[in-house]
This record gives structure tokens, C-alpha cells and sequence, in this order.
């Protein structure tokens, strides 16, 4: 491993796991973790008091452990995979963000998506924002003419 | 919230503005970030050992145990986890990745008192 951090130099592979991007792994894998467990939790004990959230609670984990597993593979394929992955997350935690907010009956339950992840501190509405201008400045070059 | 969340408390932001400064200073994870983080994963110790005598000596966990434990467990990994992280590639970023070791530590510490008590 080289000590540099300058990424402007020619890329030799389509990676996204150096530099800021091993930040940005890293709170997705914290987020994956913890995001796993409560679902994991919530569904084993106390899953018929709000089937919904809990199973947005599940497909948010989902979600996290693709971003982090894809963000951190080479290559073209995992690109795609991480920029469908972030871009779920992103119109989950938008989505689920308002509708706990409007319709607090069907979202009565925390998710890690509730009110915008204002239980994580707004990390979950950040994450994906920061994980697009991150994709896109390491997507893959255009396929030689 | 009690002692052992404190000296969390404590050490965790010590080691994430410690962390922080390194990075933004632009170095490679050294000696002084490095064992910033082991000061978290010590602290997560001495917690841990606490709650087991404590636990030995008869006290009752408020809420689900395995929770507690599980945390607890989760909680320890993560400074090994982001020292390896960080090592594989020494750069500036590594260093925030060391940095939030020191806050999710401390987050965890504080569920951690809520599900105790």
C-alpha cells in the first residue's frame, strides 16, 4: 500500500474502496450492522405489533449490507450494484421519512428511516447523499469507442 | 447513566477529536491514533468485566439480557475492526474511520446503560 491519497492520477482499477471511499464503508458497515440487529430484533420479538416497520426495518438492512458489500468490491457490476443500492436508500429514507412524519398510525415504529433517521442523527439522510457524489466521482470511464 | 458510560463517554470523544485532528491534519493513522482507539477498546474491557462481576454478584439487568450482551459483544469488535480497516491503507481517511470508532462506542455505551437499567 502507497501512502498517498491523491486520487488524480491515472486510475488503475475501477475501485471505490480507497481514499474517502473507506470512510464511507466504514459508516456503512456500522450502519449495516446495527441496522440488521434491530430489525433482527424487532421481528423476533415483537414483530406482530407493527409488521410494516418491521419489515422496513428489514429491507433498510438489506439495503446497507448491499451498499456496504458493493462499495467495497472492484469493478463495473458493483458499481451498478452501489449506485442502486445508495439510490434505494436514498428514496427509502425520503419516502419513509415523510410518511412517519404524515401518517404516524402506519409508522408508529422506529425504523432506522423514521422522520428522516433523526434517531441517528440524520446519518441515514446524509450517508446516501455523500454516497452518490462519491460514486460519481469514481465511475467507471466510458467503454473505449 | 453510570461511571462506566462516562469513562466511554470520556474516552471515546477523546479518541475521535484526536482521530479527527490527525486526519484533518493530513497523517496516516500512527502510534497516537492507533492507541487512542485501544484506550476505547480498554475502556469496552473494563466495562465488560464490571457488568460480568456485577452480574456474578447477584445484580439484575432491567432489560433483555442477551441485548445487553450483544452490544456489549458488537461494541468490543469494532476497534479491532477499524484498526485492521485502517492499516490496509494508510491514509488520511483511515484516520476517520478510526475516528468513529469513538462515537459509535459511546452511543452503544449509552443504549447500553438504557437496556441495564
Amino acid at each position: 500500500m502507497t501512502d498517498t491519497s491523491e486520487h488524480t492520477g491515472k486510475r488503475p482499477a475501477d475501485t471505490r474502496n480507497t481514499g474517502p471511499g473507506r470512510l464511507l464503508i466504514a459508516v456503512y458497515a456500522i450502519f449495516a450492522i446495527s441496522a440488521t440487529a434491530r430489525a433482527g430484533y424487532q421481528i423476533l420479538t415483537k414483530f406482530s405489533e407493527a409488521p410494516l416497520a418491521y419489515l422496513l426495518s428489514a429491507f433498510a438492512a438489506v439495503v446497507y449490507v448491499v451498499a456496504t458489500v458493493s462499495l467495497a468490491k472492484a469493478g463495473r457490476t458493483w458499481f451498478k450494484v452501489s449506485l442502486v443500492a445508495v439510490l434505494v436508500e436514498l428514496v427509502g429514507v425520503i419516502i419513509v421519512g415523510a410518511l412517519s412524519l404524515f401518517d404516524s398510525v402506519q409508522f408508529p415504529h422506529e425504523t432506522v428511516w423514521s422522520a428522516f433517521g433523526r434517531g441517528y442523527a440524520f446519518v441515514p439522510l446524509i450517508l446516501p447523499i455523500l454516497g452518490l457524489i462519491w460514486l460519481y466521482r469514481r465511475r467507471p470511464a466510458a467503454p473505449a469507442a | 447513566m453510570d461511571a462506566y458510560f462516562y469513562i466511554i463517554l470520556a474516552v471515546g470523544l477523546l479518541s475521535t477529536l484526536v482521530c479527527v485532528a490527525a486526519g484533518i491534519m493530513k497523517k496516516a493513522p500512527n502510534d497516537i491514533t492507533i492507541l487512542s482507539v485501544a484506550a476505547v477498546e480498554l475502556a469496552l474491557l473494563v466495562y465488560l468485566v464490571g457488568s460480568i462481576v456485577r452480574v456474578i454478584a447477584g445484580e439484575q439487568i432491567a432489560g433483555e439480557a442477551w441485548e445487553f450482551w450483544g452490544y456489549l459483544a458488537t461494541a468490543l469488535l469494532l476497534p479491532v475492526a477499524a484498526v485492521y480497516w485502517s492499516i490496509l491503507e494508510r491514509t488520511r481517511w483511515s484516520n476517520f474511520v478510526l475516528a468513529a470508532v469513538g462515537v459509535t462506542a459511546l452511543v452503544m455505551a449509552a443504549r447500553m446503560n438504557q437496556i441495564w437499567y
